[in-house]
């Protein structure tokens, strides 16, 4: 098998949310069931970030047009893993959870070797991996390698109807994007970019962005921090004493919050959204945000605070 | 539709006015991205930046409810750009490479000389032959003037018309219009249509519709360049242009936009109904209507439809393909009554309710259901498949007037708002003695059936799993309904018995009820090899061998030969709606091996059309249809006369012979609100005048008199608002707030608030916002957003606001909420009776503790 990769061409992404939806119905993900459970974000996206049961979510953003006949841009966004080559989570995971399939490329999960270090929060240069706290692991995107051992593509790229999402060998899939953003130059988008050719080694979800990188909720240049490598000695330790690991949690902490830098977090009990870098709250959820930036980072992990994530 | 999903890849512009298909209808997008990348341009006409806005290349802002005046517009600068400059070069015989003048000559009725009595008063608003006791027109003076007349030979061609068994009637006479082909003659309907679209000029237009003078002069431009010979442009409409109180005047107006434009018929082109459910193209089809039964034939009525003679002659046209109407009528009796249809006593015609028709009956519409359940007059109510209490108008109105039944039944998948309307937050249980039957209903995976698409497909989908307990398929609860009732009729006698009685029920297998065998009765079959109950049936292959002497039975002839194989009568793969080749062989996407297309499996309707008057195609990459010189060369089905008993028909002018006249119609006579599309303001509008003629609203709009309609003036309500659809949830909700990953992607109602609106009332996005007019005040969930934003309407700033309608309060696992429909006004269409759900009034305030 050929190296992997999903396209996502928001040229023609309509926004209709059924790659989230797909994703959750293919990996048996729940949704709140009691009456009034959901709240509403206030735009159309919601749930309004990933969180212990949620993989893939669509993301939405408005900005003034700045084409003469599109007074708005609105830039639909997949926020999801991007499967790095050089997966930093992976590399860092110290019970072999996270791995690369090799056969695809793609960073996908064995859930039961998790032991809930929360290390591949910390490393992930996109904010993707969250914890289910009532099972007390990991919950990220596998890349369906399922479904690509079995021929299929993935469900998000199965179940989109506008062709917005394709899935094939990844040089195809780089060469498509290039057609793409082709034609989006040609329509006037001068902004247009892929996403995804050498990021993080190259990611396995290219990305063709209408409206530039950030416009689509996305990481302008995502770095891995030198410092994962350095967590990465710890690693035998923690892989060889799961249970016993709490001086080595605790440097960990120390260090996740030296590199998580050029991030924002979303916190899902104050809806507010804080920089990690600043430590201010850019966007106000409900009422003031009353808690530090590290309490924000412990808060979800097992011996913060708050014991289990948001859920 | 006129063509069908795959065939918007042909298109060279896309014009998207009152729907919003990629939000709505997310699977035909695929179809429109083909489009763009092939190249066509794209653009979208709404009130709002809507999903569809953003994919396309031109977005045009319009304020809701005006867009007669944006198309009126559209027809000026048609004639004033490229009629007009060049019709004397045509005339002379010059190449006019801008303009298609050989289609609109040839092709629709710009040549026919219209009565002497034909007028317009710009001053009143009002069309010729007005009545204003009845708020009605008289159609006389919007008719043609007759050049000759010619009688049906029933000798030769009309032979079946005198035929034993046919019942007795006149046929009608053929009246051949006067024609002026240089479109001089100031009586012909291009100079009609001429002078009355002069008011609608770009200033005017943008002064009502709130647009800019460059997007709209824009617009114009760039849809308008599909004129040129082999050039396409599509019209894309939905539930925007339909549900106003001139909704089929916006239809009208579309297509008289698209013949003027010369795209009927063509590939690429048509006028295309985004039909909002997954079949109710076929609900429509099958009659599911109060003026029309299967296949587009009138219900008998009270008036000129009381005898079948009188249906006879009243409904059969005087030439053209329904000339052969009294065929496809008899056949439908013949399946109704079976034996007992004979032509002694008119084929039971007589058997059948006539729908009271004189203007001073009740009327029994869907509006008006509700007003005669308030009045007592109607006391049982089968409420099948439908939740009026979230999705009619005025729905604190309709669970009022519910609250008056005897008893309802509600036949549904789920515990509807319909089903529990006592159990609103305004009603009191203890003061309604409605006894409330509920039949839960099978999914559509829980039953096998045929389903038709807006394309008019057909296909045939099989049943995939069991019905959920108690659940039953629709027509299986049916079975069971229709002969506990007639078996009580035997037992017990009953008022009425003979058309009960006599009605022919006899579609088991192995008995038990099979849609299989209703396809047989749709499909039509000869009586005299056929059986239905002991499974014989002599399937015909299309509607072309229906009989009017009573020999063919066939309850649907438009479906006809999508069920014709009589080698394999119960196996669905075996029949033409079970097809499922891929293939593509016509290189147009037609797909004609693909299920089935009603009429005759033909996939692009009028497609007579895509070639001019020698039988050339337009566009020689784009063939449909093509006359060899000795024969036609057919893609597709043909919709038009290509042989006569084998023998082949020249091209002649008859593009359109579904009507008796066989050209289009940019001037009609058969719409009861006038003959051209003339620009009213809606029942409810934010301005005090009509700025294109003397009557603000239109004149024949219905039911505006009912008290409980509650009109609101804008000195009260000043902002406009529309309701729509978001993807994630679907119409009243029923289904969709049933499924928890859909609820989570969208879990609330909510409100479009433009930032200059949302500053002014103090609104941020996810606040909870009061909405209410006269009929009702509704809390939602407030989205600020850029997408909406305020326009400049007869010089000053117009607020618009948008409402999503998907919950209320009958939901299990969703979000309780109000009802967005207690705001919308129970005022209708006088020709399709739908009512106005895209422009009313109303006013917005933060509501009481409404922070989030």
């Amino acid at each position: 098998m050929a190296e992997k990769a999903i396209l996502f061409d928001t040229s023609r992404c309509t926004g209709c949310h059924a790659c989230q939806i797909a994703c959750k119905c293919w990996n048996v993900l729940p949704s709140p069931t009691r009456l009034n459970e959901n709240t509403f974000s206030g735009t159309h996206q919601n749930p309004p970030d990933l969180n212990g049961a949620t993989r893939l979510i669509m993301t939405y953003s408005e900005a003034d047009g700045a084409l003469p006949n599109k007074p708005v841009a609105w830039a639909f966004g997949r926020r999801s893993c991007q499967h790095c080559t050089d997966a930093p989570c992976a590399s860092i995971c110290p019970s072999g959870t996270l791995y690369v399939h090799e056969e695809s490329g793609m960073v996908t999960v064995d859930a039961s070797k998790c032991v809930a270090c929360h290390y591949c929060v910390t490393a992930c240069p996109f904010d993707v991996p969250r914890y289910n706290g009532m099972q007390g692991k990991v919950n990220k995107c596998t890349g369906c390698v399922d479904r690509i051992e079995q021929g299929i593509a993935p469900a998000c790229v199965s179940t989109c109807q506008p062709e917005a999402l394709s899935f094939g060998d990844r040089d195809e899939m780089l060469a498509e994007a290039e057609k793409r953003l082709a034609m989006l130059k040609s329509r006037g988008y001068e902004h247009a970019v892929i996403y995804g050719a050498e990021e993080i080694g190259g990611l396995h979800v290219i990305q063709v962005f209408k409206y530039g990188v950030e416009a689509h909720g996305q990481v302008l240049d995502p770095k891995v921090s030198p410092i994962t490598t350095l967590t990465n000695i710890m690693k035998p330790v923690t892989g060889v004493v799961a249970g016993a690991t709490v001086i080595g949690l605790a440097v960990m902490f120390g260090l996740a919050a030296g590199y998580k830098r050029d991030k924002l977090a979303y916190n899902a009990e104050t809806e507010d959204t804080i920089s990690l870098e600043t430590g201010e709250v850019i966007k106000h959820g409900d009422g003031q945000d009353t808690e530090s930036v590290k309490e924000h980072i412990t808060c979800n992990l097992p011996i913060g605070k708050k014991g289990g994530d948001h859920e | 539709m006129t063509s069908h999903w795959c065939d918007f890849r042909n298109t060279d512009v896309i014009l998207h006015c009152g729907s919003n298909s990629v939000e709505n209808h997310p699977v035909g997008s695929k179809w429109l991205n083909k489009a763009h990348e092939l190249g066509a341009k794209w653009i979208v006409v709404d009130p709002r930046y809507t999903r569809t806005a953003e994919m396309a290349d031109i977005y045009c802002p319009i304020r809701s409810g005006t867009d007669i005046a944006f198309y009126g517009g559209m027809f000026n600068y048609i004639i004033e750009r490229l009629i007009e400059p060049n019709l004397a070069d045509y005339l002379a015989g010059k190449e006019v490479p801008d303009y298609n003048f050989e289609y609109l000559l040839n092709y629709t009725n710009a040549s026919y000389l219209l009565d002497p009595e034909y007028d317009f008063d710009v001053e009143s608003g009002l069309f010729s032959g007005f009545d204003e006791a009845t708020k009605s027109y008289s159609n006389n003076s919007w008719r043609y003037q007759t050049d000759s007349v010619e009688e049906w030979d029933t000798t030769g061609a009309y032979a079946w018309a005198v035929a034993d068994g046919v019942p007795e009637f006149t046929p009608p006479v053929v009246k051949h219009p006067k024609r002026d082909m240089t479109l001089a003659d100031p009586m012909c309907v291009y100079q009609q249509l001429k002078n009355h679209y002069t008011r609608y000029d770009l200033d005017t237009v943008c002064n009502i519709c709130g647009m800019d003078k460059e997007t709209l002069e824009l617009v114009y431009e760039t849809y308008s360049a599909t004129a040129a010979p082999g050039k396409a442009g599509m019209i894309l409409y939905a539930l925007g242009q339909t549900q106003h109180t001139y909704g089929a005047q916006n239809t009208r107006a579309m297509s008289v936009m698209q013949l003027l434009l010369g795209n009927v018929g063509v590939p690429g082109g048509g006028v295309n109904a985004l039909r909002g459910e997954p079949n109710v193209q076929g609900a429509t089809d099958m009659g599911m209507l109060v003026n029309e039964q299967p296949g587009y034939l009138k219900w008998a009525n009270t008036t000129d439809r009381s005898s079948l003679r009188k249906w006879l002659e009243s409904q059969t046209n005087s030439d053209g393909y329904y000339t052969n109407k009294p065929k496809f009528m008899i056949s439908a009796l013949k399946e109704w009554f079976g034996d007992a249809a004979t032509v002694d006593n008119d084929y039971g015609y007589d058997w059948w309710p006539k729908v009271p028709s004189k203007k001073t009956d009740p009327d029994y519409t869907h509006v008006s259901t509700f007003e005669l359940m308030s009045q007592d007059v109607i006391k049982g109510f089968f409420c099948w498949g439908m939740n009026p209490c979230h999705s009619a108008p005025n729905a604190s109105n309709v669970r009022r007037a519910m609250a008056n039944l005897d008893w309802l039944v509600v036949a549904d998948l789920v515990a509807t708002e319909s089903a529990t309307f006592w159990k609103a937050p305004d009603m009191n249980p203890a003061d309604i003695n409605t006894t409330v039957y509920f039949l839960p209903a099978a999914l559509i995976y829980e039953k096998p059936g045929i389903v038709v698409n807006s394309g008019r497909w057909l296909q045939y989908r099989y049943q995939s799993l069991e019905p959920w307990e108690e659940a039953k398929p629709d027509f299986e609860m049916c079975d069971l309904l229709w002969t506990e009732i007639c078996r009580l009729y035997e037992d017990e006698d009953g008022a009425n018995p003979d058309p009960i009685l006599n009605t022919k029920w006899d579609y088991y297998i192995d008995g038990k009820i099979d849609p299989r065998t209703v396809a047989w009765a749709l499909n039509g079959y000869r009586i005299s090899d056929s059986n239905l109950a002991e499974g014989k049936v002599d399937l015909l292959p299309s509607y072309s061998k229906l009989a009017a002497d009573g020999s063919t039975a066939c309850a649907m002839w438009i479906y006809s030969g999508f069920w014709n194989n009589n080698n394999a009568p119960l196996d669905p793969s075996a029949q033409p709606v079970g097809r499922r080749d891929n293939n593509d062989e016509s290189g147009l996407g037609l797909y004609s091996n693909w299920a089935f297309s009603w009429p005759a499996n033909r996939r692009i309707l009028y497609n007579r059309n895509s070639a001019d008057m020698n039988g050339k195609p337009w566009a020689a990459d784009k063939k449909l249809v093509e006359w060899t010189g000795e024969k036609w060369d057919l893609v597709d089905q043909a919709d038009f006369v290509a042989a006569n008993n084998g023998v082949p028909v020249p091209p002649d002018d008859k593009s359109f012979f579904m009507l008796w006249e066989q050209n289009a119609r940019l001037e009609s006579y058969g719409m009861v609100d006038g003959p051209l599309p003339e620009f009213y303001e809606p029942f409810e509008s934010p301005v005090g005048e009509n700025l294109l003629n003397g009557a603000l609203s239109s004149p024949c709009m219905s039911f505006a008199e009912y008290e409980s309609t509650k009109h609101g003036d804008a000195s009260d309500y000043p902002i406009v608002a529309t309701t729509y659809s978001v993807t994630e949830q679907w119409q009243g909700g029923g289904q969709t707030r049933m499924c928890p990953a859909l609820v989570e992607a969208m879990p609330a109602q909510f409100i479009e608030i433009s930032e200059e609106l949302a500053a002014e009332k103090g609104i941020e996005s996810g606040d909870k916002v009061r909405v209410f007019n006269n009929r009702g005040s509704v809390e939602v969930a407030a989205v600020v957003t850029k997408r909406v934003k305020p326009l400049q309407v007869h010089g000053g700033q117009q607020h618009l606001v948008g409402l999503t309608h998907h919950y209320s309060w009958a939901g299990v696992f969703g979000t309780e909420a109000a009802t967005v429909n207690d705001l919308t006004p129970n005022v209708v269409d006088p020709n399709s009776f739908t009512p106005e759900y895209k422009a009313f009034l109303v006013n917005i305030e933060k509501a009481t503790g409404g922070e989030r």
